[in-house]
């Protein structure tokens, strides 16, 4: 590594660790503590190879190790993250949004890792199809089908809580 | 608003508050030094007479018996060879410690050393830990090379070796509902007999995480991280029992031949991610209703399955078998 690629990987740290922490935290469904914990791990990964991918988009390279960290975490704890889960957290209620959010909350975690990591993807991210495709290494197709059932499975399950989604 | 707009709002309120911290650079690159080392598998073509003589001395502490391919020749004997090129097969070294790689690379007849860092660097690294994890390997397994050519690892601390001095956060994270359980045999008002053998208690407990009433815990191989675990058992009790036996319902309905634990039906099944489906990868579960009101669930680690093999099921049952009303 030189001295300019250092300074470049800084640069790349200050511009997108947040994100990739955020979306780590989404796909994995675990504490900040643990994904910090997990996207360090994927950027040392980052960083071994940095000189040779600085040039090629290292973002999606990123992104791409981080979601699959992700999802392998939470499939590893799987039945404990369900548990954990099953508490919902004491947050404060400001108004039936709050109430809402918090429920989509808990039904997005309750998806398996890939679905829900494809509507982070998709809904949070706002990457395209295509995008998220190329990102978790399936087809189009796939993406589109996956990210149809999750909303699905996820508007069934709140049906019974409000009318209030189209 | 539509249910992708508000999940996207969701998300983005959940996560609004969640920054990397800036030392993170910091942090990875630590991680980086402490995890990355290289060992340079010198070939008789490349070693200096300085490696040669330090050579020997290595592999009797390290190497295993010689390979038969490579016969009873000393190590050194490639010296003699200096000429022929031989090909090797780069043993797969993934997933073993340090000094069983470094054993691996050896008993492929090569001279071992452990290198310095990357060309042009100049800081020595650390000695990995004999204990270390190989999570990489360059070239990969499997290729053949000529005697002589390097081999870099990637080996990283295992997990519980790695939590900051400052933090348990895994530790502190688990919910302890129900205490002390000591080896985590009875809770629920059940007690389980038989456990396959190593396991050790989870060190955490949870009441009503699986509906009213329910109880969990779980058992670990003991070099688990906390979070982890090999075996896990829910009872449930009053309702939480009867939603139970509409998940086995369920079950049956996706195809799932019932089997008998102690006289009740059960079904053995890989439950999938979402609750109450089957998938084929999913984590191998026994579930049966125990007698009224009462059903007991073990679940065993895909991970834990996998290395059971074929026993795995056996093992469930005899768990499930094992299960009787706590004195």
């Amino acid at each position: 590594m030189t001295e300019e690629d250092e300074a470049a990987f800084d640069e790349f740290l200050a511009a997108r660790s947040t994100a990739l922490l955020r979306t780590a935290t989404l796909v994995c469904g675990a504490s900040p503590h643990d994904a910090e914990d997990l996207v360090q791990g994927a950027l040392e990964k980052v960083y071994r190879h940095w000189s040779r991918i600085r040039h090629d988009n290292p973002e999606s390279y990123a992104r791409r190790i981080v979601v699959n960290a992700a999802i392998s975490l939470s499939r590893r704890r799987k039945v404990i993250r369900e548990i954990t889960f099953a508490r919902l957290p004491e947050t404060p209620v400001d108004g039936p949004d709050m109430e809402l959010r918090d429920a989509l909350l808990v039904e997005l975690r309750r998806l398996p890792a890939r679905m829900r990591a494809v509507l982070v993807l998709r809904y949070w991210e706002d990457l395209s199809e295509t995008e998220t495709a190329a990102l978790m290494g399936c087809s189009a197709g796939t993406v589109k089908s996956q990210a149809a059932r999750g909303l699905a499975r996820i508007r069934e399950r709140m049906g019974t809580l409000e009318g209030a989604l189209g | 608003m539509s249910l992708e707009q508000e999940l996207s709002e969701a998300m983005r309120g959940h996560v609004a508050g969640v920054r990397a911290s800036s030392l993170m650079g910091t942090a990875i690159r630590r991680r980086h030094r402490a995890r990355r080392l290289r060992f340079r598998v010198a070939g008789a073509a490349l070693a200096t007479a300085a490696v040669a003589g330090a050579v020997p001395a290595y592999l009797a502490l390290n190497a295993g018996p010689p390979p038969a391919a490579g016969g009873p020749a000393a190590p050194a004997g490639g010296e003699a060879r200096a000429g022929v090129v031989e090909q090797v097969k780069v043993p797969d070294v993934g997933k073993k410690s340090v000094a069983e790689a470094r054993a691996a690379l050896a008993g492929v007849g090569l001279t071992v050393t452990v290198g310095n860092g990357a060309p042009g660097g100049s800081s020595p690294l650390p000695e990995p830990d004999d204990d270390d994890l190989v999570v990489e390997q360059i070239p990969a397994a499997g290729q053949a090379v000529p005697k002589g050519s390097a081999v870099e690892l990637f080996a990283v601390a295992r997990p519980a070796a790695t939590s900051s001095p400052e933090a348990g956060p895994e530790k502190v994270s688990m919910p302890q509902d129900l205490g002390d359980l000591g080896d985590g045999r009875e809770f629920g008002g059940v007690e389980f007999t038989y456990l396959p053998g190593g396991l050790v208690w989870g060190e955490w407990s949870v009441k009503n995480g699986f509906g009213v009433a329910s109880y969990s815990t779980s058992w670990k191989k003991p070099d688990l991280p906390a979070g982890h675990y090999s075996v896990q058992a829910v009872v449930y009790r009053g309702d939480a029992a009867v939603a139970v036996t509409e998940r086995m319902k369920g079950y049956r309905g996706q195809g799932a031949e019932p089997i008998k634990v102690g006289g009740r039906t059960a079904y053995l099944v890989n439950a999938g991610e979402a609750v109450g489906t089957i998938e084929e990868s999913g984590t191998p579960t026994l579930v049966w209703a125990v007698g009224k009101g009462l059903a007991v669930e073990v679940m065993m680690s895909p991970d834990y399955a996998g290395e059971l093999g074929g026993e795995a099921p056996a093992e469930l049952r005899k768990i499930a078998e094992g299960v009787v009303p706590a004195k």
